[in-house]
């Protein structure tokens, strides 16, 4: 059996290849949870009773239920009950998959989120907004947005975080990322086998990712502190 | 309005139970010319040397590999390699993400009720391995009656330590079972001799452990879904490579011809 010295670039180069396949699920992820996460939050505070209920019911099934199961139905159930596998077996389809499944489970977590930060501005602020004669797009858009992202940023720096591991629960449909690379060394790929020590070192990827994701939160929370 | 949206989830679940219970005989249209339709027959594995594994170009090789590849150019069309989650093999067969499992499959009963399989092409056993210290003690199966073995779960070795009243921790994979006797949190585990023979002892990364009792022999084959016409051609195909010598040929690239199973 090589060195480890011999081994350190084929491992590095496996743990590259599968962290660029985490970095793609949690942009990806991100990207489509943020804005569908607001639609919820708006869906889950609506006037009208039955559109309320139902997201709701949504907010309840989604956090209710393991993100596993949700990866695991969403890649299976259309092939294994509809007879129609839409996503097809390719690393492509794996990924499809599992970015639905994310984006899904993560929006309604953000939506709670956006809730929070949304009720906690004072229902004054609204009142001297219609005195103003502003509309409540307006309202919600000028007045109250800023200030709700202000106030959602630490909750919001928790998910984000989360999620970067989180991505790893991918495996279980066998998408290929950081932590599939790490343990295909275990088991054996590429003329290293039992080795467990890749797989630990994936930890340090995900250390060094948060690491930068912390400090961009600090940053960002600095600039929005010019007001209370 | 309550009991109106109570049946109206009712409804919906049992429908959904409906579709799932006929989709076991919805999948009765010919496998064969699906394959053929579509130019790729798309094969389900693992990284397993030396069934399926990847040359320095990236190449899935290796004696399943290059089999399924000679396969699917009998019947025209290109072999596509995808690495699935072992313990899913059954679900993403029969969810049509791939048309066959071919990764050194061992035929246990629950492969059998859950795929149709090709005939047995390979033998395997399933055996014990141990610290290398402690190895003398433990040179028969009625010495092992007071170890804690780690086995992977839903494997043969899982199926032999029950067998064997052994007791026993179900664990991940095979590799898992190792690191759990590496790391003395398991005395001892159950895995196939195929996987051993590259993982263990001198020159691997558990020098330190050993194999010692060959527990029930076994054979591996190829799982397609219930009712497939793909077996019969993959069966006829075993044959004829067999017969040319062809199969052998390829076993012994990879070092496999002693366990070849005739055809």
């Amino acid at each position: 059996m090589s060195t480890f010295l011999e081994q350190l670039p084929i491992v590095i180069n496996s743990l590259n290849i599968g962290f660029l396949q985490t970095l793609k699920l949690f942009f990806v992820t991100l990207l489509g949870a943020l804005p569908l996460g607001l639609l919820i939050c708006f869906g889950s505070m609506s006037k009208i009773k039955p559109v309320k209920r139902l997201f709701q019911l949504l907010i309840w099934i989604v956090r209710g239920t393991p993100l596993m199961i949700q990866l695991l139905i969403i890649y299976y159930f259309p092939g294994l009950v509809l007879d129609n596998p839409i996503w097809g077996g390719a690393e492509s389809g794996r990924f499809a998959a599992s970015a639905v499944a994310f984006i899904i489970n993560y929006a309604c977590y953000f939506s709670e989120i956006y809730r929070g930060g949304i009720i906690a501005i004072p229902i004054g602020q609204d009142e001297a907004g219609l005195v103003l004669g502003m509309t409540k797009s307006d309202i919600f858009f000028k007045v109250k947005l800023l200030q709700m992202i202000k106030r959602i940023l630490p909750p919001m720096s928790n998910e984000v975080l989360t999620l970067v591991k989180d991505t790893s629960l991918a495996r279980i449909i066998a998408l290929q990322e950081i932590i599939w690379a790490g343990q295909a060394f275990m088991k054996g790929s590429q003329g290293i086998s039992g080795a467990i020590w890749p797989l630990f070192f994936t930890a340090i990827y995900y250390l060094i990712c948060n690491g930068l994701l912390t400090v961009l939160f600090a940053r960002l929370e600095k600039k929005l502190s010019y007001f209370r | 309005m309550k009991t109106k949206l109570t049946a109206l989830l009712l409804t919906a679940v049992m429908g959904f139970s409906l579709m799932a219970c006929g989709s076991g005989n919805a999948s009765g249209a010919s496998d064969l010319q699906a394959v053929k339709d579509k130019g790729t027959l798309v094969v389900g594995i693992t990284d397993f040397e030396p069934m399926d594994y990847k040359d320095e170009s990236g190449n899935w090789i290796g004696f399943d590999a290059d089999m399924a590849n000679a396969f699917a150019e009998s019947l025209g069309v290109k072999a596509e390699f995808i690495e699935i989650e072992w313990d899913n093999k059954a679900l993403e067969l029969e969810s049509g993400n791939i048309d066959c499992v071919w990764n050194g499959m061992t035929l246990t009963e629950e492969v059998l009720s859950a795929m149709d399989c090709s005939k047995p092409y390979c033998n395997n056993a399933q055996i014990v391995i141990v610290p290398a210290d402690k190895a003398d003690q433990y040179q028969t199966v009625d010495s092992l009656s007071d170890l804690n073995f780690a086995v992977e779960v839903g494997s043969a070795g899982e199926a032999e330590a029950a067998a064997n009243n052994l007791t026993y921790t179900s664990v991940s994979n095979q590799a898992n079972a190792l690191m759990e006797v590496a790391a003395g949190t398991s005395d001892g585990a159950i895995i196939d001799s195929l996987m051993a023979a590259a993982m263990v002892g001198e020159g691997t990364n558990y020098e330190n452990l050993t194999y010692t009792v060959g527990l029930n022999s076994e054979e591996y084959g190829v799982g397609f879904r219930k009712g497939s016409d793909l077996v019969t051609e993959l069966n006829n195909f075993f044959k004829a490579s067999y017969d040319d010598g062809s199969m052998a040929a390829t076993a012994e690239k990879y070092g496999v011809q002693a366990a070849l199973i005739a055809q």
